[in-house]
């Protein structure tokens, strides 16, 4: 076996990853202003919190079920951390003490509802996309109601800056995207856990009867979706120095496409967190590259929407060659 | 073998919408939604604003989304345009964004809303809301004084987060204020920029309060859902019937200038829109030439009623849809 | 028809074939039956002209007959339908079914295809095995039961006097095979002679008119299959008595009570008490829906139980969950292998770690120690004979019924259980698989364990047990200890309520 054989098998088993650096090269010849340094950071940036979501969401679609709640964890994570944070609130003097209150604030109400969410699917038996979808208008609705639509700013210079701070040459989020990836990527592919989430995605009665624990695989999975989602806030918050309501609202469809773009199936047990990695940054780059050559808004919906369909029809295609061959 | 085609396929459809090269600097447009007529109304404007002065333009729109369009205005700085027209999402996370304009020595100009801090360098170009709603709803309360009745009048509230929807209530009670023997507000109806709410709203006040004959709305974009909640209050006549409600709205859209022709509304707030679209690029396009501008440009606006309905529809900017 | 003159074959000492005289008239079927290695296949390898006989004639419609080729075999008008299927998925039917010769046009050489009347020949042979789908269609398309079926139709298409039929109902599901059958039936009436073999002897005895029965090369008997019983083929088969085909144990069981089960109620109806000692295979037997597998099930979790006491080693079970069941080393093996069994699209390493991996959490970090897994999925395969290509790579559903039966087997010897609910484990698996896990089932007892053993096959209950429960209607109605095992009466139980 040559390098380049393994390359070529390597690419085959993971075709998002040779269509993210197909996409890559293309855009660099193509769109000016797209192979800059300045840019290459941009997607950085725009690429780590949709990361830090897509893999969380991966967690539970690898059990066949689906966080729709996670924009209402966005949402309220920032409104709670803003209270905690925000020198016009003032619960705590000092921005260090204030921050890591705020930052624990944010980790709690991930941790909170993505139990509610756990124990409603894995208890009551209720469907997941049932269960998320009244999370998600009912905590949208809660960070309305108790900011009346009022944004939270002033919030600690340290928190502000921190987006902008760099430690040995990369910045701050750049660590964190790296410490929320690995330990997620141990956690599913090293331990119990990572095999039981497979497994019941697989076929959930299999699991019952080989004795796995299905009611705390379930519940694991919604709260890692839901910190997950809390540490995305953590850096939305920061980076628009705002505590807001209405944050997040949109990026649902980004995070579940990168999920199915990287090619991990939406009814359960296939899939891989490096997938979803590739497959974020595809979505990021897309968002990029159409934004720099001016593609109307409405048509960079299309596209994206075209896209999510045609991998998760491509990915049918496989699964079916797969069970024929 | 159409598993390995179909990748390709999508990357060439998105190559070849893609390719095409400029020579023009280029004026960045970011807008935070396109779902009214105002919005649509006002990018068209901008866009043809940069082009009269020999701009190129990319435009990007946020859906709402603050977080995006704080990475759309990146894409933008790392783009190289010359110079951004904004129009945010709210007063606060343009703050942000506003930095990193200036970080890359970048104008910007904010259209529409003033931020919630006068750090950093920029210039605001916006409507005298509070001016213009006063003036407005002055004109109203004037005619409910020549018809000799007293009115009972309801306000439909914009989200009361933006400081557009504030000012134009402070002009409403401002207005009202002057005429203590005609005008009782008996309704503020809060609509967070929502038609839904504002439906609901709408029809719960007149429901309490079958007496109401005096409405304004915060902005013109709710009209559907009012005239609906009117109809089945039975209130929705022309000017001169006997059920008629004095009614007034802000913006100056289509449908407002649709019902001012059919003598359904009395008078209209008008954001004069080509003025302050062509405020904002010039605006740029100065700070670019090292000229001086002021940080904040006012748009006096004006207000369109049945009288003078025909000289001014020319400066609406909905009778041109 | 087909007449076999004491045919012989020897590759060099070895004597695979050993003078075997048969007969098959025309518009018969004949069911060949004997274990894998038995000389089945050479001996189709010899009607199908690929080597010949070393001794001995053979004489086919009435003229001696000797293939050098297979093409000769099948100009003679033999047709053979493999368990493999021989055609091309990215063609359609039609161009499969004549793929050898294509009907022409007259003119231009005779080289164009005749499209017109492709389709409608090969419609006609669709409407023979009773397919209907476009002829158009794509093989990758069908089903393959429908694969199948279009194989016969391509048969069909020669004409043949006989068709010969190797294990066609392997890949089929119950529906498919017995639509299958329905085919094989109506071809005898269009005096068509058949070969069938097949491992399911209940589909060769409702098919063939004649069984032979092949051990070791030879041809041990041929009967009519009416009069050819069950149990006498399968001794024809393996050469002992039915008895010996149950391995015998060397242990008994003691006397002390492992599972000790009062007033179990899993119907809402009826209270079952039962006990089962150490070292004990406690058969239980009764028709289907007699509510055998509903008592186990109840009892391992995985139903409503209304009520009942459970003690297990002496003391009181609390939570009946599968997974409390399993750290006490009780383990449940599923009737139904393909919706609760398997992880099919899976390794077949994932699949036998599955219930054992909380004991591979290492102390320090608490990671999965993935090699001494490996290990032990290795040795565990081996253990129970598993035949596989790659346990990391091979997903389990490649592999056959019996194999992932085996593996499902393994997966609960990976957690060293003391007592095994085994629901119909034998169910659809060929005769080779099934002594295998009756040798595992004696060596786990000889090691300590117990077993229970459901099963609606009464030979089995009497060659393996050392006591057998009536379960009739969701009661229990009559108990036999191994001395008092009597087949017609545990049957009269079996049924008796069902007429009351």
């Amino acid at each position: 076996m040559t390098i380049v054989d393994n390359i070529r098998t390597y690419l085959v088993k993971n075709p998002i990853v040779g269509v993210c650096l197909l996409y890559y090269l293309l855009m660099a010849l193509m769109v000016p202003g797209f192979f800059s340094a300045n840019n290459s950071w941009n997607l950085v940036y725009n690429f780590i919190p949709l990361l830090i979501l897509a893999v969380g969401q991966t967690f539970v679609i690898l059990t066949a079920g689906i966080d729709l709640s996670i924009t209402s964890i966005i949402a309220v994570s920032s409104v709670v951390g803003g209270y905690l944070m925000s020198s016009d609130v003032g619960l705590v003097d000092g921005s260090k003490w204030s921050m890591l209150l705020g930052i624990g604030g944010m980790l709690s109400v991930g941790v909170i509802i993505g139990l509610i969410n756990g124990i409603s699917v894995a208890k009551l038996k209720m469907p997941a996309f049932m269960v998320t979808l009244t999370s998600l208008m009912f905590f949208s609705g809660f960070a309305i109601w108790i900011t009346q639509s009022q944004n939270i700013y002033n919030l600690p210079a340290l928190l502000v800056d921190a987006p902008y701070h760099s430690f040995l040459g990369l910045p701050l989020p750049v660590y964190l995207a790296v410490l929320v990836f690995t330990s997620c990527y141990l956690l599913l592919n090293k331990t119990l856990l990572g095999e039981w989430v497979y497994a019941v995605g697989t076929n959930i009665k299999t699991s019952w009867i080989s004795g796995i624990n299905i009611p705390l695989t379930l519940v694991s999975v919604y709260v890692i979706s839901g910190v997950c989602a809390s540490l995305a806030s953590l850096i939305y918050t920061a980076r628009l120095e705002t505590g807001s309501p209405v944050m997040g609202q949109n990026v649902l469809l980004d995070v579940i496409g990168a999920v199915i773009i990287g090619g991990t199936s939406l009814f359960g047990g296939r899939g891989k967190l490096q997938w979803t990695a590739a497959g974020a940054l595809l979505m990021t780059m897309l968002d990029n590259s159409l934004n720099l050559v001016g593609m109307s808004f409405f048509l960079i919906m299309m596209v994206k929407g075209a896209i999510i369909l045609l991998t998760a029809l491509y990915n049918q295609l496989g699964s079916k060659s797969l069970t024929h061959a | 073998m159409s598993r390995y085609l179909l990748y390709p396929i999508w990357i060439l459809l998105v190559v070849c919408s893609c390719s095409h090269q400029r020579e023009r600097p280029l004026i960045g447009i970011s807008f935070e939604t396109l779902q009214t007529e105002y919005w649509v109304a006002s990018v068209e404007a901008v866009k043809a604003e940069c082009i009269k002065n020999g701009y190129d333009f990319v435009v990007a729109i946020a859906n709402g989304d603050a977080n995006r369009q704080f990475e759309q205005i990146n894409n933008f700085i790392s783009l190289g345009v010359a110079g951004i027209v904004i129009a945010p999402k709210d007063s606060h996370t343009v703050i942000p964004i506003i930095k990193a304009a200036n970080r890359a020595n970048i104008p910007i100009a904010v259209y529409n809303r003033v931020p919630a801090s006068n750090l950093g360098d920029y210039v605001t170009v916006v409507a005298d809301n509070l001016e213009i709603s006063k003036n407005t709803v002055t004109y109203m309360c004037e005619l409910a004084e020549k018809s000799g009745k007293k009115h009972q009048a309801l306000i439909v509230l914009g989200d009361l987060g933006d400081i557009n929807a504030v000012n134009r209530r402070a002009g409403f009670n401002q207005a009202v204020a002057a005429f203590p023997e005609t005008i009782e507000v008996v309704a503020e109806v809060p609509s967070e920029w929502n038609q839904e709410k504002a439906l609901a709203g709408v029809t719960n006040a007149l429901q309490a309060n079958p007496d109401i004959s005096f409405i304004f709305t915060s902005s013109d974009f709710l009209f559907p859902a009012i005239i609906s909640a009117m109809k089945t209050a039975d209130k929705y006549y022309p000017i001169g019937h006997e059920k008629h409600v004095i009614f007034g709205g802000f913006d100056g859209d289509a449908m407002a200038y649709r019902l001012l022709q059919e003598k359904y509304l009395d008078a209209d707030g008008v954001q004069d829109v080509f003025y302050e679209c062509e405020a904002s690029v010039q605006a740029v396009i100065k700070k670019l030439n090292g000229e001086p501008v002021e940080s904040t440009i006012i748009d006096p606006g004006f207000v369109i009623h049945q009288d003078n309905l025909e000289q001014m529809a020319g400066k609406m900017w909905g009778a041109s849809f | 028809m087909l007449k076999l003159h004491h045919i012989g074959k020897s590759f060099g000492p070895v004597e695979v074939l050993k003078d075997i005289t048969l007969e098959v008239k025309t518009g018969e079927t004949l069911g060949l039956v004997g274990e894998n290695g038995a000389g089945k296949s050479t001996m189709m390898n010899i009607l199908g002209g690929i080597f010949a006989p070393t001794t001995g004639k053979i004489e086919f419609n009435g003229q001696a007959f000797e293939p050098v080729e297979v093409s000769e075999s099948q100009q003679s008008g033999i047709a053979f339908i493999h368990q493999e299927l021989n055609l091309f998925p990215n063609l359609s039917i039609k161009e499969n079914l004549f793929i050898s010769a294509f009907p022409k046009k007259q003119g231009f050489f005779n080289t164009i295809i005749d499209q017109k009347s492709l389709s409608s020949q090969a419609s006609a042979l669709l409407a023979e095995v009773g397919l209907s789908v476009s002829p158009s269609t794509l093989i990758g398309k069908l089903t393959n039961g429908q694969q199948q079926l279009v194989e016969i139709a391509k048969a069909l298409n020669g004409r043949p006097k006989l068709i010969i039929f190797d294990e066609p109902t392997t890949a089929l599901s119950q529906q498919e095979t017995d639509r299958l059958l329905q085919l094989i039936n109506s071809l005898k009436e269009k005096h068509i002679s058949m070969i069938f073999i097949s491992h399911n002897l209940d589909e060769v005895k409702s098919i063939a008119d004649h069984i032979a029965v092949i051990r070791d090369g030879a041809l041990i008997r041929m009967q009519e299959a009416e009069i050819y019983s069950k149990k006498e083929i399968i001794r024809d088969m393996v050469g002992r008595d039915l008895d010996q085909f149950f391995p015998i144990r060397s242990t008994h069981p003691t006397e002390s009570v492992s599972l000790e089960i009062q007033d179990l109620n899993a119907d809402g109806k009826n209270d079952l008490s039962f006990s089962i000692r150490e070292k004990e295979v406690l058969g239980l037997y009764g028709l289907v829906g007699a509510g055998r597998s509903e008592m186990a099930r109840g009892l391992y979790g995985m139903e409503k139980l209304y009520g009942g006491q459970v003690r297990w080693k002496g003391a009181q079970m609390h939570k009946l969950t599968p997974q409390n069941w399993i750290r006490h080393g009780v383990v449940y093996l599923t009737e139904d292998r393909r919706e609760e069994g398997i992880l099919a699209f899976k390794s077949i390493r994932k699949n036998v770690q599955l219930a054992a991996l909380p004991r591979f959490i290492q102390r320090f970090g608490g990671w999965l120690d993935y090699r001494s897994i490996k290990r032990e999925v290795s040795s565990k395969v081996k253990a129970t004979r598993v035949k596989y290509q790659d346990l990391e790579i091979q997903p389990v559903s490649e592999l056959s019924g019996g194999n992932q039966q085996k593996v499902l087997l393994s997966r609960w010897l990976m957690t060293n259980p003391s007592l095994l609910i085994l629901d119909e484990p034998t169910k659809g698996i060929d005769i080779g698989a099934r002594e295998e896990i009756y040798q595992l089932i004696n060596q786990l007892v000889e090691q300590g364990s117990c077993v229970l053993l459901i099963s609606s096959e009464i030979e089995e209950l009497l060659g393996m047990c050392d006591r057998i429960m009536v379960m009739n209607q969701g009661a229990l109605t009559a108990e036999f200890n191994r001395s008092e095992f009597d087949q017609s009466a545990i049957l009269k139980h079996a049924l008796k309520a069902a007429h009351d």
